[in-house]
């Protein structure tokens, strides 16, 4: 497991983490979401070792990060970097020997990751005659080669187009499949949703949300109960509790309190009831209420 | 260390890679091989061309005879400057106006033994001996150490200034952030410099085997003064010595900055103290013994390449050359240890120049 604990970083006198906490387990995706500027850069900074917090601890397996942990780390960090000069495959593989992998081992890591990114046509061409989508994708065969046991990815998503996005979800499934915590920061919601199992909302600095996503959404609702009525004569909702607003022909209603059944009959009454439920916000709407 | 070789691989496949180091390869090869050439070329035929008019006269050092049918051909060529002089039935010299003092000279003293010898005497000439230091290879030596201190300073501000730029480029990149999480930061910069300093060196052996074989192309090589491995020698660890400091010096400067284009500013100083190090040499290469060299010659970074022209150009006692040398290899070490740290401090703070007084508190 690996926690994320207490993290408190100052430049000047602006604050920019104020106690970041979380943990990621083995095998768990974790979504970062934030504002520009919120922190997500500079704690995955931090976890990396690239950046020193001014208090607070990265724990891995309960013990402190080592030098020697983060080596076995993959990292893609928020500016992307590569020699623009040197080949695909040279490159790749170049870091996989800078991770320690043998000559051989680092060979074939690099294939098979050139195979599986649709980088086969690009293997002898130098990174800066690629598209920015194939770049990041070399970016990501860096952070991928020596089968890391942790992944870091600052924005991995951005830049790519649809299919790309595609593949990258599939791999990053893969590996958290093999049992590796995979942390990714994202403004892409709706994709963190989607194969997240958990994620942390971080806004100036705190961690203002933060759990499994299911769990998440239900809490956020704070069981506030949504009734979606068509057709309903103006004024059916009168005598309930909550708030009616009008979506097109339908009406919505809210309500934080009040007997469900009660509702639920009455709206039954005025028109089609097409939903009820407990409402579920998605994450972009949990998002936007939690930062603001 | 493993690290460190990895890094050093990369820079050495890179960079040998590129036209521009080819190129630079051969230019320097070329333009060492052509000032070895220049002496001769410059100091022009060394030996005189003297027609003869009957029979020749027994060879004599510095001049080529040429046969001529009669004297109204010798007088023509001697005008027309094809000869510097002709020599009429052994008793007369034809001269274009006045005849060369030296030819004349040895001409006449010619002239003198053959008639000594044709009335059966012989004589010993005259044994020289010096009773100071042997200056009989003094302007060669002088030379060599012109030759060492522009090929020097040629050298370690082309390769610091790779190392300069390969800091930069992993810094603006922003690849330095992997780099540093797989390896430590004094494996990813002494790779840099050992690798671009091995470049350098073969630079180096490159410019001196082209020089060497140019002169003796030339027939120069007779000339060269006893002990010309020992200043090749000297040439290449002074050379390595000052790589060392002023590589160590390029990359802490460098990784203060993000951007190409700032660093020819941020490495002023190091430019200004390269420049003066090669003034102090060129200097010493011209006044070997004076005591500005002979100073200069012991302190670091100066001692890197004044030294090696002073070993050049005068016999210099090796307990001065290792004093040298040892006070040098105190100074790398300091300046490495310090570059060290103000590139483990600064080579991730990206965006605005570093401040150096920030990162070496």
């Amino acid at each position: 497991m690996l926690e994320i604990d207490g993290l408190r970083k100052r430049y000047g006198d602006k604050t920019a983490l104020d106690g970041v906490g979380f943990a990621v387990r083995p095998g768990e995706m974790f979504g970062f979401v934030g504002a520009n500027g919120a922190g997500k850069t500079t704690t995955m900074r931090i976890v990396m070792g690239v950046l020193d917090a001014d208090s607070g601890e990265v724990r891995l397996g309960g013990r402190p990060l080592t030098y020697d942990d983060r080596r076995t780390f993959g990292y893609m960090p928020e500016e992307r970097g590569l020699y623009q000069k040197m080949k695909v495959a040279e490159q790749i593989e170049y870091f996989g020997r800078l991770h320690g992998l043998a000559p051989a081992a680092a060979r074939s890591a690099t294939d098979a990751l050139i195979e599986r990114l649709g980088l086969v046509e690009r293997r002898d061409d130098a990174v800066e005659a690629l598209s920015l989508g194939n770049q990041q994708r070399v970016q990501l065969a860096v952070a991928l080669v020596h089968e890391p046991a942790v992944l870091i990815l600052d924005e991995p998503f951005s830049g790519l187009d649809p299919l790309a996005v595609d593949a990258l979800a599939e791999v990053l499934k893969d590996r958290a499949a093999a049992g590796v915590p995979v942390i990714f920061s994202s403004h892409q919601l709706d994709l963190v949703e989607q194969l997240c199992d958990s994620v942390g909302i971080i806004s100036a600095g705190r961690m203002v949300a933060y759990g499994p996503v299911g769990e998440l959404r239900e809490r956020e609702g704070r069981g506030v109960l949504r009734v979606v009525v068509r057709d309903a004569a103006p004024g059916w909702a009168d005598g309930l509790p909550g708030e009616l607003t009008r979506e097109g022909d339908r009406d919505v209603l809210l309500c934080e309190e009040g007997d469900d059944q009660d509702i639920l009959r009455t709206a039954m009454g005025a028109g089609r009831v097409e939903h009820f439920g407990r409402r579920q916000p998605t994450l972009a709407e949990i998002f936007r209420e939690a930062v603001a | 260390m493993n690290g460190l070789w990895l890094v050093a691989q990369r820079e050495i496949r890179t960079r040998i890679r590129t036209k521009s180091y080819l190129i630079s390869l051969a230019v320097s090869a070329v333009l060492v091989a052509a000032l070895a050439f220049l002496p001769k070329v410059l100091g022009g035929d060394d030996t005189y061309d003297v027609g003869v008019v009957g029979e020749a006269p027994p060879p004599a050092a510095q001049l080529a005879y040429s046969p001529l049918p009669d004297e109204a051909a010798a007088r023509k060529a001697v005008v027309d400057g094809d000869l510097d002089a002709a020599l009429i039935k052994g008793d007369k010299v034809l001269a274009n106006g006045e005849l060369d003092q030296r030819l004349g000279l040895i001409l006449e003293s010619a002239h003198r033994d053959a008639q000594i010898k044709a009335a059966g005497l012989t004589i010993t000439p005259l044994t020289v001996e010096s009773v100071g230091a042997d200056a009989r290879y003094q302007g060669v030596r002088t030379g060599i150490a012109t030759l060492i201190v522009m090929v020097l300073f040629f050298l370690l501000i082309y390769s610091s200034m790779f190392v300069a730029m390969g800091v930069v480029e992993e810094k603006g990149s922003r690849i330095v952030e992997i780099l540093l999480t797989s390896v430590r930061p004094w494996q990813l910069l002494g790779g840099k410099i050992v690798g671009l300093g091995a470049l350098g060196l073969v630079n180096l052996v490159v410019v001196i085997a082209a020089g060497l074989s140019a002169s003796s192309a030339t027939g120069f090589t007779a000339d060269l003064p006893p002990g010309m491995g020992g200043i090749v020698v000297s040439a290449v660890v002074w050379f390595v010595l000052g790589y060392a400091f002023f590589s160590a010096l390029a990359a802490a400067f460098g990784s203060l900055v993000s951007r190409q284009e700032e660093l020819n500013s941020v490495l002023t100083p190091m430019t200004m103290l390269m420049m003066f190090t090669y003034l102090t040499a060129y200097f010493a290469a011209v006044e070997p013994t004076g005591t500005v060299a002979r100073v200069l010659s012991f302190v670091p970074p100066f001692s890197s390449m004044v030294m090696p022209v002073r070993t050049a150009a005068v016999d210099v006692p090796l307990v001065e050359i290792l004093i040298a040398a040892v006070l040098m290899v105190v100074a790398v070490v300091a300046v490495l240890l310090g570059a060290a740290r103000v590139y483990r401090r600064a080579v991730l703070r990206t965006g605005a120049r570093v401040k150096l007084g920030e990162v070496v508190r």
